[in-house]
């Protein structure tokens, strides 16, 4: 089973992503939870694109579903980038001195069963695998 | 994102309902930052199926304020995935949870 959406670098198509992920997970029966955690992931990865992919005309999302593993991938057509070379944020420091930089990619790192980039024919390609039940 | 007020115990209870997302927490953050005042507010969690990084920097940065005001900021009823992604990212610590409305309030 498996959904694939190509869509323009843009807020909007995180939306329309998160949108078809969740349906497509009431449709296949995926727990909630693990629906939650590759939703969040899915955000991560896309608004990462979104933000930061130079001169990508594009994205291009899909999402596996064997039984017991979800394995989505997101390319794009920007210059390449590794957001997984980012360095690990302070999850330790009080109120005052908190910054979310880098965050949203430890969350991808901790949540994620795997995930890999390699750049290649012209793509930056992520892929992450996880869990489809509940814990 | 939809966001509801009400007032509870003197305290602001702000209900949310939809993701805290990349595309959603830009929109709800004028309207949270409004509602932020002492004595305090408190947002309940129950209908947030869960929160990426973009919804954490808003809760973060509400965190700061509410303290630069003097006001309580709390959060109600966080979901599994909520919870989960707190953990990690060591929310956990720096924003108070509680079970229910009447916990946040009377704390």
């Amino acid at each position: 089973m498996s959904l694939t959406l190509r869509l323009p670098p843009e807020t909007d198509s995180v939306t329309r992503l998160l949108d078809a992920l969740e349906g497509f997970a009431e449709e296949h029966d995926i727990p909630i939870a693990a629906m939650a955690r590759l939703n969040i992931l899915a955000d991560e990865l896309a608004a990462n694109v979104v933000m930061h992919a130079k001169g990508a005309t594009h994205l291009e999302a899909s999402l596996h579903h064997i039984p017991g593993q979800l394995t989505f991938i997101l390319a794009d057509d920007g210059a390449p980038f590794d957001p997984l070379a980012q360095a690990a944020p302070d999850t330790t420091a009080p109120v005052g001195e908190r910054d979310v930089g880098g965050l949203g990619i430890h969350l991808v790192r901790q949540m994620a069963s795997s995930v890999e980039y390699r750049y290649e024919s012209g793509r930056n390609i992520l892929t992450l695998t996880l869990a489809d039940s509940a814990k | 994102m939809q966001i509801t007020k009400s007032d509870t115990a003197g305290m602001t209870v702000a209900i949310l309902d939809g993701r805290l997302d990349t595309a959603t927490a830009p929109a709800a953050e004028g309207e949270l930052m409004a509602m932020l005042a002492a004595p305090g507010l408190v947002l309940d969690m129950t209908k947030v199926r869960y929160v990426s990084s973009a919804g954490l920097r808003l809760l973060l940065k509400m965190a700061k304020e509410a303290k630069g005001k003097g006001a309580k900021f709390a959060l109600v009823a966080l979901q599994p995935a909520v919870r989960e992604v707190f953990e990690i990212s060591g929310f956990d610590k720096i924003i108070p949870s509680f079970a229910t409305v009447a916990d946040a309030t009377a704390a």
